[in-house]
């Protein structure tokens, strides 16, 4: 029988929750060094997706890594089997439409599957200039499925209407994704408070299960578009006591993975003790 | 009869790169970018430029902060877990630098256009981005002349130089990248000039014995210039990593102009040997190679 862990974090919880994403076998793709997705789908592939192929950086199908704040890049050419150029990847990923998994964040989501990672407020003259969106205006809608990851569930972030629309779905639903090309998948949301998702392009999205101890009406009350709530919603399924451990004492020993859950203040610190960790594991005081 | 050497110092890169180039800027993320060139055009005061990047981070917040830019076309600006790019949200919020914020695939798909000598490439792009409706010099939607579907046109990118940094080269210019190439040889394939900083240079007999990792061959490179260490504080995988510990400085300084004017003369406005003996020289080059090395698999 499945063992749950009683004692594990939020953040082990969505991590956890986006490595039960990748299926075995799967393409999966690594942007922009984003620790929790990292860690995800490095676990992933040490333990239910041992065939998945992982791709960072110029690295293709390297060899899981343990995870660390700086070593990220050289860990994943070194345990390269091929090495390609981004557009060799795009070529043979994206375009071609291969890539299963390849999780985005952003500043600002709706209901219709449009991110913003440009700008809060007027494009022209932001309150905020985001970073931009790297591919994901692109991966969000070739990728077999489109996952995000948000850590704070708020409607600061789940707005009626993004500001801008840096990316978007665009084809939702089997048939039309099949039709225009793609292979079909949702668009799914993993939360800090529950794992929500859209199927269709007419209908809202849906609270596919809560976190334990969160109810209904606190993701609705922080979801700033339509929900469908339905009368009998799972609980997310708990990370395994396994799970937990290999995260805790394989994949992530430095604790990278708690950075995305610091607040911005804190952040610095964080990281320093990181660094310091990181250097001490090599021999320097 | 010899072959004609392109080897040339770090101040001779404004043979190439002039006032007013659009100029294409090598590396992604915290890797690979040629910041002891970035450093130079800062130093030679090299004005009015347009940087092209997919994935940016500090080499062009410091161009920006610099004041060495009039436009920038990117897909991607940030220092990662880092932040905020500090000086690119301060020109565009509150300065007014003009931007052309395009999809990171319709860069890497124009500067391949620009590269074959066609104006565009069709690919199945980002419909329903605002980025499509904003910048209609960049995108068209169009339909296959054969099938009769929707697609998107992404107009070629061809820079005036493109700018690089890589492992090893020889005196002729053939490039090997033992790491990430980003869209180094896309952006090298697409320029009118272009030049490749290199940890090494080699003979060209070293050259030859693992020619498969030669990513760009000589003709299609006009200037190298050795710059041992000459992506940092940004990584050359797989031999060393960027320095988060000088990135933490940068950040701190970026803060505002005034401390940032303070960096750029405490680190840029000096000779390339005496900037890498201010990040702490030979004893910080070997942390960083070290930690490069030292990766554990599971």
């Amino acid at each position: 029988m499945t063992q749950y862990a009683k004692d594990y974090s939020v953040g082990e919880l969505m991590c956890v929750a986006l490595a039960r994403e990748i299926d075995d076998g799967d393409v999966v793709v690594l942007g922009s060094f984003t620790p929790l997705a990292y860690a995800s789908y490095i676990l992933a592939k040490i333990t239910h997706a041992p065939n998945s192929t992982l791709l960072a950086y110029a690295a293709v199908d390297f060899k899981p890594f343990q995870l660390s704040f700086i070593r990220a890049e050289s860990s994943a050419t070194r345990g390269a089997a091929c090495i390609w150029t981004m557009l060799e990847d795009l070529n043979s990923v994206h375009l071609k439409g291969r890539g299963d998994v390849e999780a985005i964040s952003s500043i600002q989501a709706d209901g219709y599957g449009n991110i913003n990672l440009s700008a809060v407020g007027e494009y022209d003259s932001p309150k905020l200039r985001g970073p931009g969106g790297a591919g994901a205006p692109e991966v969000i809608k070739m990728h077999r499925k489109m996952i995000g990851y948000f850590p704070n569930h708020s409607k600061m972030t789940f707005v009626p209407k993004v500001d801008v629309i840096t990316g978007t779905r665009y084809v939702i639903g089997a048939e039309e994704r099949i039709k225009a090309g793609y292979r079909p998948g949702p668009i799914r949301y993993i939360t800090n408070l529950a794992v929500i998702s859209k199927e269709e392009k007419d209908k809202p999205f849906k609270i596919d299960s809560l976190h334990s101890g969160v109810s209904a009406e606190q993701v609705v009350e922080n979801t700033g578009f339509e929900l469908e709530v339905p009368k009998d919603i799972p609980e997310t399924e708990k990370p395994t006591k396994e799970q937990v451990r290999l995260l805790r004492e394989e994949v992530d020993p430095y604790g990278t993975m708690a950075f995305d859950f610091k607040p911005g203040k804190e952040r610095l610190g964080y990281l320093n003790e990181i660094l310091q960790k990181e250097l001490e594991a090599i021999g320097y005081a | 009869m010899p072959t004609e050497s392109k080897v040339a110092k770090l101040s001779d890169i404004s043979k190439i790169i002039k006032d007013g180039d659009t100029v294409a800027i090598g590396g992604s993320w915290l890797g690979s970018h040629p910041m002891a060139v970035i450093r130079e055009i800062i130093r030679q005061k090299i004005k009015n430029l347009t940087a092209i990047t997919v994935v940016g981070s500090i080499d062009i917040d410091l161009l920006i902060g610099a004041g060495c830019l009039s436009r920038l076309m990117f897909s991607f600006v940030s220092m990662e877990a880092f932040g905020l790019a500090p000086n690119f949200r301060r020109a565009i919020e509150k300065e007014g630098l003009p931007y052309d914020e395009i999809t990171g695939l319709a860069v890497i798909i124009g500067l391949e256009a620009g590269g074959r000598n066609v104006p565009f490439l069709p690919y199945r792009g980002p419909f329903g981005s605002d980025l499509v409706k904003y910048r209609p010099e960049f995108y068209k939607e169009i339909k296959c002349p054969f099938t009769g579907e929707d697609l998107i046109a992404a107009a070629a990118i061809v820079p005036d130089v493109a700018i690089i940094h890589a492992t090893r080269a020889d005196n002729t210019g053939n490039v090997q990248i033992d790491g990430t190439s980003g869209t180094d040889v896309e952006m090298m394939r697409a320029a009118k000039k272009r030049i490749v900083s290199v940890e090494e240079i080699v003979s060209p007999e070293e050259i030859r014995r693992n020619p498969a990792k030669t990513k760009i061959p000589g003709f299609q490179v006009d200037m190298v210039i050795e710059a041992p260490l000459g992506a940092h504080p940004c990584s050359c995988a797989p031999d060393y990593v960027f320095d988060p510990w000088h990135i933490m400085k940068y950040m701190q300084a970026a803060m505002s102009p005034e401390t940032f004017q303070q960096y750029i003369d405490e680190y840029v406005m000096k000779p390339e040997f005496e900037y890498l003996e201010a990040i702490g020289g030979m004893k910080q080059a070997a942390i960083l190679r070290r930690l490069a090395r030292e990766v554990k698999f599971l």
